[in-house]
């Protein structure tokens, strides 16, 4: 029943298709259903003439393995799942390896799964090669005419072309009806602009830890620098994720160059030895906190711009082009520390809208 | 042998001349003196002002750190800073992790075998201390801290140099923040009194004793604690697993799509 079935030339164009043919064998039909969707089965062979031989015998033995080996892995992966500990241990134990046991085993579930379906149909499946015709891409030119006269003659029917006043009346009291489809995209338009000139700093907010306490002028050593967040209820949160600042103590040389190379706009904003700048970097939003208090420069770990801390945190190297906005502070009568306005830039990456 | 008294001016006078020499010649050999004397000479701290561990470090120190730090500490101009004032703690840091004494000048000392052994490592502070004062790491278990609060403490001020897992990172102009991995108790907590080199300082006002430890605590645990990923591959991100991806994932894809693909 299943011999070669290799290119027989011509199917049968003359006659009718008829499936109910008993000459028919079951493969014709599958050519014919293929022919009927562009696809010419050219070669078709079993890849075992004879059914039964040992090498088949050895291939269906493996494929049969791999999905042994799919069954026991996934079986393994459901057991993992429900029994093994999972809950956080401190130290090196078993409670570590939930993860990467699920993993493995689910893993090796699916991937044996591929490996048998290939194998398959690599080594089981008939040969087969087949030619797909290309077709044009346009419809049957009979169809295309009738399609044509149709919508001309809708078109001629409703009487729009000589009648003027109605093409104007429907041209009018259409348009705005479009334009109220399309309102609801109004609300996408959102000006952002103010989120990104001003952060949560203003004059009179005071500096604080991540843990809340008020930052004194004591707490930061020579040559130390810290991490201050505006003191607002959830100051240090996302919520106010541009306004994180670094706090940084010089030592009395550099505070006295530092004073000396303040620009215009950074007048007045360090206090005593004690200078703030915004941790956001400026060239793609990372925080730049890496202070090197001998070289006093600050680093960025994500493209390493590096910013003079005694040069109005100007950027010395790396992407950034422009330099960190300072934080001007100064101390309150209570001895803690408090800016006097935001910063005086935005703050962070560059954006259309930024001067 | 009385000389005749009237071959020289009365007896008195010339007494007082010979003394009134005598005073000048002396004077005039002490001002000399003391004009172009080196002032540098000043005196060692006497021995029996100094506790028995600080004199056995002005031993060790008078052997191995006199030529870059100076006789007292003061240090030497292009050689080696003063150590007035640094305390035991940054002491104890250097030596006990090889930094000191510095095999040369470069961007940045690195940890090396110690010359020195703890015991005298804590002599060599004690003497430093006794020099001119300065920060000192407590006795006693540096350990008892809060592992959670440690953490959170470590990702603020920690992480960002010396990278999430302790691996370390990069700075500037060839130096590095250090490995974790082998840093003591004792060290890492004089590292972040005294601020190392390029490292800032966290002083007992920004850092409290305690909080110190928390994050002592949480830095000893994260270096026992297991990768829950299976293995960490050095924990440092996207160089090793960007490699492990390319040599042994996008290979094996490579392979597998070949064999999909291929002549059946």
């Amino acid at each position: 029943m299943s011999g070669g079935h290799t290119s027989a030339g011509h199917p049968p164009a003359e006659e009718e298709f008829d499936p109910d043919d008993p000459r028919m064998t079951r493969f014709d039909l599958v050519r014919e259903g293929a022919r009927r969707d562009g696809v010419e089965i050219v070669h078709y062979e079993p890849r075992f003439t004879t059914p039964g031989t040992p090498e088949e015998r050895r291939i269906v033995r493996v494929i049969a393995m791999c999905f042994v080996i799919t069954g026991l892995s996934a079986l393994a992966f459901i057991v993992a799942y429900v029994a093994w500990p999972w809950e956080y241990d401190a130290g090196s134990n078993i409670n570590k390896l939930y993860t990467p046991i699920l993993g493995t085993t689910l893993g090796l579930a699916l991937l044996f799964i591929g490996i048998a379906i290939i194998t398959w149909a690599k080594k089981l499946l008939p040969e087969e090669v087949s030619v797909e015709t290309r077709h044009d891409g346009a419809s049957d030119n009979t169809e295309r005419k009738l399609t044509a006269a149709t919508a001309l003659s809708m078109v001629d029917e409703l009487g729009i072309r000589r009648r003027p006043l109605l093409k104007g009346a429907v041209a009018l009291g259409l348009a705005p009806v479009g334009i109220a489809a399309i309102m609801p995209l109004g609300g996408l338009i959102k000006d952002h602009k103010s989120e990104l000139l001003y952060t949560a700093w203003k004059k009179g907010v005071r500096l604080m830890h991540d843990d809340g306490t008020l930052v004194r002028p004591a707490d930061v050593s020579a040559g130390g620098q810290i991490t201050v967040f505006p003191a607002i209820p959830e100051g240090n949160s996302n919520k106010y994720a541009d306004s994180p600042t670094l706090l940084i103590h010089l030592r009395e040389q550099d505070a006295v160059r530092t004073r000396d190379n303040a620009l215009r706009i950074n007048k007045g904003a360090q206090w005593k030895n004690f200078v703030a700048y915004s941790k956001i970097c400026t060239h793609a939003g990372c925080p730049a906190s890496l202070y090197e208090q001998q070289t006093n420069r600050l680093l960025c770990p994500c493209h390493q711009s590096q910013f003079d801390i005694t040069n109005n945190a100007r950027p010395i190297f790396g992407p950034a082009t422009r330099r960190l906005p300072q934080l001007p502070i100064t101390v309150d009568s209570d001895g803690y520390f408090v800016a006097t306005s935001d910063f005086k830039v935005p703050i962070g990456p560059g954006f259309w809208e930024r001067s | 042998m009385t000389p005749a008294r009237s071959d020289r001016p009365g007896g008195l006078r010339r007494k007082l001349g010979t003394a009134a020499r005598l005073v000048a010649a002396l004077v005039l050999a002490g001002g000399v003196y003391t004009a172009f004397a080196p002032s540098s000479q000043a005196e060692d701290t006497p021995k029996q002002d100094l506790s028995y561990a600080a004199q056995q470090g002005q031993h060790l120190y008078n052997t191995s750190c006199i030529t870059c730090h100076g006789r007292n500490g003061e240090g030497v101009k292009d050689r080696g800073p003063s150590l007035i004032g640094v305390g035991s703690a940054a002491v104890e840091f250097q030596v006990t992790t090889g930094r000191m004494p510095m095999a040369r000048q470069e961007a940045q000392a690195e940890r090396k075998d110690p010359v020195f052994s703890n015991s005298e490592a804590r002599q060599l502070g004690a003497y430093i201390q006794a020099l001119g004062g300065g920060p000192q790491i407590p006795d006693g278990n540096l350990r008892g801290g809060d592992i959670s609060a440690g953490g959170e403490l470590y990702r603020v001020n920690c992480a960002s140099c010396h990278g999430f897992s302790e691996h370390g990172g990069a700075l500037s102009s060839g130096k590095h923040a250090p490995s974790l991995d082998e840093a003591t108790d004792r060290e890492v907590y004089a590292a972040m009194l005294t601020g190392p080199q390029n490292m800032p300082v966290f002083g007992d006002n920004e850092l409290t004793p305690q909080e110190k430890m928390d994050i002592i605590a949480y830095v000893q645990n994260m270096k026992h604690d297991q990768a829950p990923g299976g293995w960490s591959i050095g924990a440092i991100g996207p160089t090793t697993e960007g490699l492990a991806i390319f040599l042994i994932g996008i290979t094996s894809l490579l392979f597998a799509t070949l064999w999909i693909a291929g002549k059946s």
